[in-house]
């Protein structure tokens, strides 16, 4: 699944640490979310969007 | 929260699951051995024998237990399913060992040289896949 995470990260200015303290992961989940090696739950999706007051469909993209 | 190879980076759980994790592979060892050489002398009754086979079964309880609680209260998703992806190799590793081992012992010439424990084999593997799926995505 395509993800917008890097860039909404980047636009605030945040580490993939200062990420993981606020939705309280490991940096390592960060990591692979953004990579697109591990899919979120929908409570951590929905704690993203909350966390990038955006929705969910505007951070993950489906790729088909 | 903090997940990396060096033990100091550790969350509290993770450390408790780590010692007592630690606690029953020792156990598990010790158990097994115990037995295995009380059994060789022979002189155990009907009763002892079906007790102290089972007295190393306890650890194995004790690790699926220690298991199964770390995967019940640990919050991080990722971590949680790298767990269990380590759990499922370490199933794989042991099931695959036992079974070349005991095609092998079973021929008349090949003497039993190590007693594998299947339960000690189980932790190694799952604790060097965890370490190189934390290595993996570090």
């Amino acid at each position: 699944m395509n993800n917008q995470l890097r860039v909404l990260r980047a636009e605030r200015g945040w580490s993939q640490a200062d990420l993981a303290a606020q939705l309280q992961v490991s940096r390592q989940s960060v990591n692979a979310i953004e990579t697109g090696r591990f899919d979120p739950s929908l409570p951590l999706a929905f704690k993203l969007a909350r966390l990038f007051s955006t929705s969910i469909e505007q951070i993950f993209r489906d790729e088909a | 929260m903090k997940i990396s190879l060096c033990n100091r980076h550790l969350s509290p759980l993770q450390r408790r699951t780590m010692q007592l994790f630690g606690a029953n592979l020792a156990l598990a060892a010790v158990l097994s051995l115990t037995t295995r050489d009380l059994f060789k002398d022979g002189h155990v009754t009907a009763q002892l024998l079906y007790f102290m086979a089972l007295l190393p079964t306890i650890p194995v309880i004790g690790i699926i237990t220690v298991v199964g609680r770390y995967l019940g209260r640990e919050t991080d998703e990722f971590i949680r399913a790298l767990v269990v992806q380590s759990l499922l190799w370490g199933l794989g590793i042991t099931f695959a060992v036992d079974t070349y081992l005991g095609g092998l012992f079973a021929h008349p010439q090949i003497f039993r040289l190590i007693p594998i424990l299947n339960i000690d084999l189980f932790c190694v593997s799952v604790g060097v896949a965890v370490r190189i799926q934390l290595w993996r995505n570090r």
